[in-house]
């Protein structure tokens, strides 16, 4: 074991949240390390193919998933540089106001700790800093907020077809608004409308960390150490402050890493498992899970596509992976439809023959010579669009340890989900209606595809009161006044947008808190 | 209007077209004593399994030939018994959260499915006719049988059926195969 020199503040994964807490922080001059458990990676060996990116997500320790809805660890989480932000669509949508207040308004869920209003500016600023192509004025539903710095990025076939079946329907579309460069932005390329997103943006128009916050941290000062594979989070000997993490290397050697602060920024999974592999004796349940709330109400959002074969021909080649066009009409919570919960469309998502999204899998129960057939049909005359619905949180719905381990001993996680009845009457009255738009599109033939989960949220969530929640409305801890938790594991409630650009929002928030706070948190 | 085929050769500046042929190479690889070559090739050059047994090799063939035809001459036993042996394996199994032995799912698979063929139909399932092999094919993507004691049966379809996709249809000339434009930005340089 070696116990290397200890730094201002040590965080844990390199994605979305921990790389804007490490640019930030190393920025204002404290010295930070990042902790990422899998390879190096740059924008040179993000290559174009589907199969070459499944190497971009998680090949780390594998997580048990069970329960009638059993969530996609794997295919949504990151493995290397720039985690899981990495391969993301960018579609950057905030959340809704009401989407903060769910307990208030419906009763259901809980209230976030703070309120749109509190959140709008950290939207609006990184916003800015990052930069998001789309039509503001076009989102009717968008809540307040800066018009984007870019326009909106181009529209093909298959999104302009099937916007013809929402019109008919008198339904509104816009652009989704993504944080993909429309035109040239702060030096970055635009992007070359081609479909690669998921395959990792080579040309840097898509914003991940690689393009963003980890050249700036770099270039502050910060160090990350790669194949460093993070177990547990150490306590002194109260148990009420954090002294460092213990971590093993690509070696399979124990580090310990000790710092004034801890961030843990390893998405949905391993947030919580590393909190509760910490369990001492000062805290038999885990760290600060003096609530019994770590690991409770993981949330991920139904989803499925409705796919329609067309005469014309659809060019499913162009776009981009997370849509071109978006439609919220179906957002408002209105307990008056039978169910509390929003959705959204994202349409006219850009694809490839192979992989687990892509053309043949519209068909899965197709086979053999039917295969080939439908394949030579589809890549040219396919069209869908993708249901994102709202799942309320439920206490059950948990990660809790498993009994097998990994290579180090330490258990794995194994987590439980289900959709409750409001997500499942959401999904279904969704579905619906998207077949009705495309067969109103003109789509010959229409059908969907099985209910899937997308997005994952929660497991260590924020709230007001530390009875119920683990950490305040910054990620700080209720238990340890030095440890924070970055990523969507904060998200009390999901909405139905897609969760990055609120994790930007939200890390921006507490990292300047930090360092506004920065001589009292880290006095012991 | 030009048409986004066209309009995305108007746009592109010759660096990025550079990098679109360069990505126009992109290929499956296996490690052979040849270098790396394709899996048809490795499969042509009668490269010996190294995870997987001939007998398997010959199993996941004849499954791959009816998943997807052309798929056994893509190399489907070639590229599975590769990726086994990687760190990181590429094939979709990667997605299923399958905690246990990839090695294990595709082996258990295919003994599963010849004693299914035996039971059935008391012969390999090599050696069933395309009408017996496509009926329990179907049979094995809907349930698992009685007897079948490998990784759930419809899984073990899904995941060798994207194999098949993925030997045929996942490179450029898959694409090519079907009229579609790969527009690639960087081949990898590197074994994978």
């Amino acid at each position: 074991m070696t116990r290397v020199e200890k730094v201002d503040i040590v965080i844990v994964g390199s994605g979305a949240a921990g790389s804007v807490f490490a640019a930030k922080l190393a920025q204002s001059g404290k010295s930070v390390v990042i902790l990422e458990a899998g390879p190096e990676r740059t924008l040179k060996n993000l290559y174009s193919s589907q199969i070459w990116a499944r190497r971009l997500k998680w090949a780390g320790p594998p997580t048990e998933t069970e329960g009638p809805d059993p969530v996609s660890v794997a295919f949504n989480s990151g493995w290397g540089t720039g985690g899981a932000a990495v391969h993301h669509y960018a579609n950057w949508l905030r959340l809704h106001p009401e989407d903060f207040e769910m307990q208030s308004r419906f009763g259901r869920g809980s209230d976030w700790p703070i309120s749109y209003d509190e959140l709008r500016p950290f939207y609006d600023r990184i916003q800015r800093e990052v930069g998001i192509s789309g039509d503001a004025r076009a989102e009717v539903w968008r809540p307040a907020g800066e018009p984007y710095p870019m326009p909106p990025l181009p529209v093909f076939a298959q999104a302009q077809l099937i916007a013809q079946g929402f019109s008919q329907l008198g339904l509104r579309t816009a652009p989704v608004p993504m944080a993909i460069n429309s035109v040239v932005y702060n030096g970055r390329a635009a992007c070359a409308n081609d479909g690669w997103c998921d395959a990792g943006c080579t040309l840097g128009a898509l914003a991940n960390p690689l393009v963003l916050h980890l050249p700036q941290a770099l270039a502050a000062g910060a160090t990350i150490h790669h194949h460093s594979y993070v177990t547990r989070v150490l306590t002194n000997t109260k148990g009420d402050r954090a002294r460092g993490v213990e971590y093993y290397d690509a070696k399979g050697q124990r580090h310990i890493q000790e710092a004034d602060v801890v961030v843990l920024a390893a998405f949905t999974v391993q947030n919580p498992r590393i909190l509760l592999n910490s369990a001492t004796a000062r805290h038999p349940n885990g760290l600060a899970n003096s609530s019994g709330v770590v690991g409770r109400y993981i949330m991920a959002h139904s989803t499925a596509n409705v796919f329609g074969l067309f005469k014309e021909e659809t060019e499913n080649f162009m776009g981009r992976t997370g849509g071109q066009l978006l439609s919220q009409e179906s957002y408002v919570k209105d307990p008056h439809k039978g169910y509390v919960g929003g959705s959204q469309w994202l349409i006219g998502n850009a694809l490839k023959p192979n992989d687990l999204l892509g053309i043949a899998n519209s068909r899965p129960e197709l086979f053999g010579n039917a295969l080939h057939e439908f394949l030579a049909t589809a890549s040219q005359h396919l069209a869908t669009m993708t249901f994102v619905g709202e799942k309320l949180p439920s206490s059950d719905d948990r990660l809790a340890l498993s009994e097998k381990k990994d290579p180090y001993g330490f258990p794995l996680a194994r987590i439980t989900h289900a959709f409750g009845p409001d997500a499942i009457k959401c999904f279904e009255a969704g579905i619906k209606e998207g077949q009705t738009i495309f067969r109103a599109a003109g789509a010959y033939d229409v059908w969907v595809s099985t209910r899937a989960r997308m997005h994952l949220m929660g497991g260590v969530i924020m709230g007001r009161d530390a009875r119920m929640s683990v950490t305040n409305s910054y990620g700080q801890t209720h238990d340890a006044g030095n440890l924070f938790i970055a990523g969507s594991s904060l998200f009390p409630t999901g909405g139905a947008v897609n969760p990055t650009f609120s994790i930007y929002a939200l890390a921006l928030r507490s990292a300047e808190y930090l360092l506004a706070h920065w001589g009292g948190l880290t006095s012991s | 209007m030009d048409s986004p085929r066209e309009s995305i050769h108007n746009s592109l500046t010759r660096r990025d077209l550079l990098l679109r042929m360069g990505g126009g190479l992109v290929a499956i690889t296996v490690s052979s004593m040849w270098g790396e070559i394709s899996p048809a090739q490795a499969r042509a050059r009668g490269t010996a399994l190294r995870t997987l047994s001939a007998a398997q090799g010959r199993t996941l063939e004849a499954l791959g030939g009816v998943l997807l035809p052309g798929a056994r001459e893509a190399g489907i036993a070639h590229y599975v018994d590769d990726q086994l042996r990687r760190d990181n394996p590429l094939f979709l199994l990667k997605y299923m959260d399958y905690v246990d032995s990839y090695t294990t799912f595709y082996a258990e698979g295919l003994r599963s499915l010849e004693r299914q063929s035996s039971v059935r139909y008391r012969q390999s399932f090599r050696a069933l006719s395309r009408e017996q092999q496509e009926e329990l094919v179907r049979a094995l993507s809907r349930n698992s049988p009685q007897g079948w004691n490998g990784p759930p049966a419809p899984l073990f379809y899904f995941v060798t059926r994207n194999d098949a996709i993925d030997v045929v249809y996942g490179t450029p000339e898959g694409f090519d195969k079907l009229n579609f434009p790969y527009m690639g930005h960087i081949r990898p340089p590197e074994r994978w």
